[in-house]
This record gives structure tokens, sequence and C-alpha cells, in this order.
């Protein structure tokens, strides 16, 4: 090792720094496609005598349609580094349920990025920091994701 | 759908789905991204293959999506999914033959009933490949 930088440039100015990215209502409709598409069955989500008996009296999304909702893009650290990018990782913590009819809105930001160099050489990781609010400003769910930028 | 109860679980519990990540499955999803903001993808297309990789991949959320799917199907309608994270350590391709797989790693009690419940979580291909390995968090509900 010698200890060096290896050669990546990204935007510092835009760590920390949080942007409102959008929102969305996530209606009955929305929810019943979802469920389609990752084959989810939970009367919870679908059916609407089982859900007016069930702990929220109400149709409820499932917890993941918020990795699937799709806002302007995060904010840009700009990395320059490599010829491809992909996930990384993604931890999502929740805190209240999404009714249909909810109305979510989402801030992100920047938290970091930073190089690590292993076995497969350098890779350079970009971490976001996502808040997901609904209409009562309640905090429904925060999810951290980093991409990592390569050269293949 | 069953109620699991907290006291029914022990660590060593194995929970386990098979998926299969059909270019069609696969557009359904994309197109739902779409649907509440109406905000084009910026991923690739069905058809696009990134560099570095072999063949189209299955986007990241999409493989988050059936691991909390395989959990909240077997927490119940009373269970709360309260944490899950995974790393994607290889791609998950379009077409493979996927399982996914939890295990009951911890049970913690609560007070006033119920406890919480951290599984492992991870998809496995046909390779016997782990491309998403991960950690979920649920509260179970207790049976008194």
């Amino acid at each position: 090792m010698s200890g060096a930088e290896p050669a990546f440039e990204y935007d510092h100015d835009i760590i920390g720094v949080e942007f409102q990215v959008g929102q969305a209502t996530i209606t009955k409709e929305h929810i019943a496609r979802y469920c389609a598409a990752v084959g989810e069955t939970n009367p919870l989500y679908l059916d609407e005598a089982a859900a007016a008996r069930g702990p929220y009296g109400t149709i409820v999304a499932p917890p993941s349609i918020l990795s699937a909702l799709l806002m302007e893009p995060r904010p840009d650290p700009d990395v320059r580094f490599g010829n491809t990018s992909y996930a990384a990782g993604t931890r999502f913590e929740y805190f209240e349920p999404v009714r249909a009819g909810d109305t979510i809105r989402v801030s992100a930001l920047v938290k970091e990025v930073y190089a690590k160099t292993g076995r497969s050489g350098t890779m350079v990781f970009a971490v976001y920091q996502s808040r997901y609010r609904n209409q009562h400003d309640a905090e429904v769910a925060f999810e951290e994701f980093a991409r990592v930028f390569r050269q293949a | 759908m069953d109620q699991r109860y907290f006291e029914d679980v022990e660590p060593g519990d194995e929970i386990d789905v098979s998926w299969d990540a059909t270019p069609d499955a696969v557009a359904e999803f994309m197109a739902t991204r779409r649907l509440a903001s109406g905000v084009p993808p910026v991923e690739d297309g069905p058809e696009q293959v990134r560099p570095g990789f072999e063949r189209p991949i299955v986007p990241g959320s999409m493989s988050l999506a059936v691991l909390s799917r395989l959990v909240t199907d077997w927490m119940g309608p009373h269970g709360r999914l309260r944490s899950i994270s995974a790393s994607y350590r290889r791609p998950v391709y379009r077409d493979d033959r996927l399982r996914a797989l939890a295990l009951v790693t911890d049970t913690e009690e609560q007070p006033g009933g119920g406890g919480r419940v951290k599984l492992d979580v991870y998809i496995e291909n046909e390779r016997g490949e782990r491309p998403l390995q991960g950690v979920a968090v649920v509260e179970l509900p207790g049976r008194a």
C-alpha cells in the first residue's frame, strides 16, 4: 500500500445539504399494482374488508413500496470515477404504516463519499439518506442507501 | 394469512420462497415506480446491459421488495417490520431462478407482551450464490 488516495472527484459542496425530492400520493390502485408486481398477497394491502378488521383499520401499503417510490433523482454528488455504478446496500427503518391515500414527501441528502481499495481494486461509495414523511409531517421511514462506482 | 406469535418463534427457524426474476416481472415492477410520481425511471431498460455485467440485472429495490415480502408474509397481519437492510454483493440477473430465505437469529421479549425477532435474510440464485444478504427486525405480538 502506498497510502496514496485513489484519484476520484466529486462535488464536496453537496455533502449534508438536504433537498426535497418530491411527493407522491399512495392510492389503493398504486398499492394493488405494486403488490401484483412483487407477488404480494397480504390481505392488509389488498382486501378492504380484511384491512378494516386489521390493526390499521384500512388498507396499508407494503413497507417496501417506499423503496420503489420514484422521485426526482437524489442529490447528485457528481462522482467522477470508473465506468459503471450500481447499488451497494440499503437499510430501511420503518416508524409508521403508509395508509392508502397518504401523501409521502421525501427529502434526501448525500451523507458522504469515500473510496475503499480491496482485492478487486478501488471502489468509490456515495452514501445517501432519505426521510419519508406523511401529510401529518410524521416520519414514516428512514433510508440509508449506498451506490458504488468502479472501473469494470 | 396466519398470525405468527412471539412465543412460537425460536432461533434457527427458517423461511423460504422461490422467485423467478422474469423480464415481464421486472418490467411491471419498473412500471409501478412511475405510478405515484410520474417521474420516468433512471435505471436501464429491460434489455440493456451495464458495463461489467453479463446480462440485464434486476433492480436492487425489487430484490429488497421480495425479501420484505418474505418477512411480512411470515409475520402475519399484526406483526410489524421495523427495519430491513441488504448488501448487494453480486448482481441479480434477470431470468435467474431465485429463492428468498430468512433465518431467525435472535429473539427478545418485550415488556407488555410480544417481542422483537431478528432474521438474517438473503437471496440465493441457482448457482448457490447469495447476491443479497441482510438483516430484518420485526415485532411480533404475544399470545396473551
